[in-house]
């Protein structure tokens, strides 16, 4: 088995008094699409912000292609090749939706500031270059049209797609994707689960989702971890998990109805 | 590419057109809106696209002025060459400032820059040997070998055109992946470090580079104002500064050339009601907020978005 691209070990945080996470441990393996649910309140926005370094473990550490990124800034771990997107959306609201992509690019795009100042030498070759690639994750995400829209005006399910496409844009080795699917509508889900898959299969991808929406976490993840406040309670394929009796509790309370849909 | 040739052709037509329509005191006022209009684009840059508020602008213009004075006084380094090196200098005083400043935020980065301006105003007062103290000191003509230019209709040779490149490579590369970047950390630092971008670093840059343009607009006031007073250099000083980019138009360099032309016009229209200038731009600019957010710069057509 090839090495694992992610690996989260014994990490802990704690914020004053609470401890949002307590000792989790998951290995995310290459090219697998990894989902990691749980209630509300149980850990896992904090952890992907602290897998992107928006916060410091308190303790353990976590590992991207073999070399620790605990602690490290945020923009050194997206240059590492980590990308993302937001639970609640964060475009660049002013900007429309391919400027969005090409501040994505930006890395990419080769020209230095004398070029751009005198809009000479690579600059004309870099920027036309670095617009074609915007158009081309924008199709990808079905946005083409919506190119010269400013992003705060696109209704919510695009803003999300444009989100996407920006990640895609620094062209990461893992997509960490923050409840992608909230707020959206089944046909959308769908389309979102068309998508993933897509990057999977044809970009050899790894993605780590964040959700409680099942209707997505369960067609298309190898791998599901359960987290239930801070602690990590269950892991497995979708199977085992559904029949986990812990992840029931977890979600539906003790004694409660077992509702269907897990 | 028509259109911008024929602007440019019109551009070069009235500059050469100008010395033998105006008098010398209009061409001495036009040399004053391009070099207030330099100091003004460098808030444009820091403000307007990184959105990082400054009130430091007046003591990068000391900076300029005063050292490219200096070293032509103590140095015989002339003006011409004194004053890049002075703005390259401040632009590193700029990013240091940065470094240490833009960790906070809004009020606390206004209150921090202010003190700056406090801290350059005073050692200016106290450095008597090199600033001439309180009194302060003659700037040396603008040299150029032998020739020395005295006259405003002389010196609008060497400001304007200067001003004209420097705003051109200024707008040039807010329209690059500079001015992306700048864009994107105004409206999310969260989301601009997480496609890869160093925020702190460049906050910094864009620093520096109002400092670079405050101290080379502060080098180009030096030579027409003749005479450097500490006065000048203070904190109410970075506030009409500011307010001359609020009223322009934050986010367009063509607002700074607006804001700047107003400040320096209006009192002339307005001659027989010296005592109430101030009054009349604090109303200016209540008015400019309120109706034009955006400055007067928006009231122009956009021609075509940055391509």
């Amino acid at each position: 088995m090839s090495p694992p691209v992610l690996t989260i070990d014994d990490v802990s945080v704690r914020f004053g008094g609470i401890l949002a996470l307590n000792s989790v441990s998951i290995t995310v393996g290459a090219g697998a699409i990894h989902a990691i649910i749980g209630p509300n309140g149980a850990g896992k926005s904090t952890l992907i912000n602290t897998i992107t370094g928006i916060y410091a473990p308190s303790s353990g550490r976590i590992e991207f292609l073999g070399r620790r990124i605990d602690g490290r800034p945020a923009q050194e771990i997206a240059r590492r090749g980590i990308g993302r997107t937001f639970q609640n959306t964060e475009l660049f609201g002013e900007l429309t939706a391919i400027e969005n992509v090409m501040v994505g690019l930006s890395r990419h795009i080769n020209y230095g500031i004398t070029e751009g100042a005198l809009h000479f030498g690579r600059f004309a070759r870099s920027e036309m270059r670095a617009r074609n690639d915007a158009m081309a994750y924008l199709a990808f995400v079905e946005l083409a049209d919506e190119a010269q829209s400013i992003a705060a005006n696109l209704p919510f399910g695009k803003q999300r797609r444009l989100e996407l496409a920006r990640a895609l844009a620094t062209q990461p080795r893992l997509l960490l994707l923050d409840e992608p699917a909230a707020g959206l509508r089944p046909a959308e889900i769908a389309g979102l689960n068309e998508i993933l898959l897509g990057l999977r299969t044809q970009q050899k991808l790894t993605i780590v989702v964040i959700d409680h929406v099942m209707a997505l976490v369960m067609a298309i993840s190898d791998r599901i971890s359960v987290l239930d406040f801070g602690n990590k309670i269950a892991e497995g394929t979708p199977d085992e998990v559904r029949a986990s009796p812990e992840v029931v509790k977890a979600y539906f309370g003790e004694g409660r109805a077992y509702a269907g849909g897990v | 590419m028509i259109v911008r040739l024929a602007f440019s052709a019109i551009a070069v037509g009235l500059f050469l057109l100008a010395p033998h329509a105006l008098r010398d005191y209009q061409l001495f006022q036009l040399c004053l809106i391009a070099a207030t209009a330099v100091i003004v684009l460098g808030l444009v840059v820091v403000t307007g696209m990184a959105g990082q508020i400054s009130l430091a602008q007046s003591a990068f213009v000391a900076l300029g002025s005063y050292s490219s004075a200096i070293l032509a006084d103590k140095c015989h380094i002339p003006l011409w060459a004194g004053i890049p090196v002075s703005a390259v200098v401040a632009a590193f005083v700029g990013f240091a400032l940065g470094q240490a400043t833009l960790r906070v935020a809004g009020h606390y980065l206004a209150l921090a820059t202010l003190a700056f301006t406090a801290i350059v105003q005073l050692i200016l007062i106290h450095a008597d040997h090199l600033t001439g103290g309180a009194a302060g000191m003659p700037v040396p003509g603008f040299a150029i070998g032998s020739l020395v230019l005295s006259k405003a209709g002389q010196l609008y040779y060497v400001v304007v055109p200067a001003v004209a490149a420097v705003f051109v490579m200024v707008a040039n590369l807010l329209r690059s992946r500079f001015g992306r970047m700048l864009a994107a950390i105004r409206q999310s630092e969260t989301a601009a470090a997480s496609v890869g971008i160093d925020v702190l670093r460049c906050k910094a840059m864009a620093f520096a580079a109002s400092a670079f343009l405050g101290a080379l607009g502060g080098g180009l006031l030096a030579p027409l104002t003749s005479y450097l007073d500490p006065a000048q250099f203070g904190i109410i000083q970075a506030i009409s500064l500011l307010a001359m980019a609020v009223i322009g138009g934050l986010r367009s360099p063509v607002g700074a050339v607006l804001g700047s032309a107003i400040f320096i016009l209006l009192p002339d229209v307005l001659q027989h009601f010296q005592t109430y200038l101030g009054l009349v731009f604090a109303l200016l600019l209540c008015v400019s907020i309120i109706v034009r957010p955006d400055g007067l710069a928006s009231l122009r057509v956009n021609p075509g978005r940055s391509r």
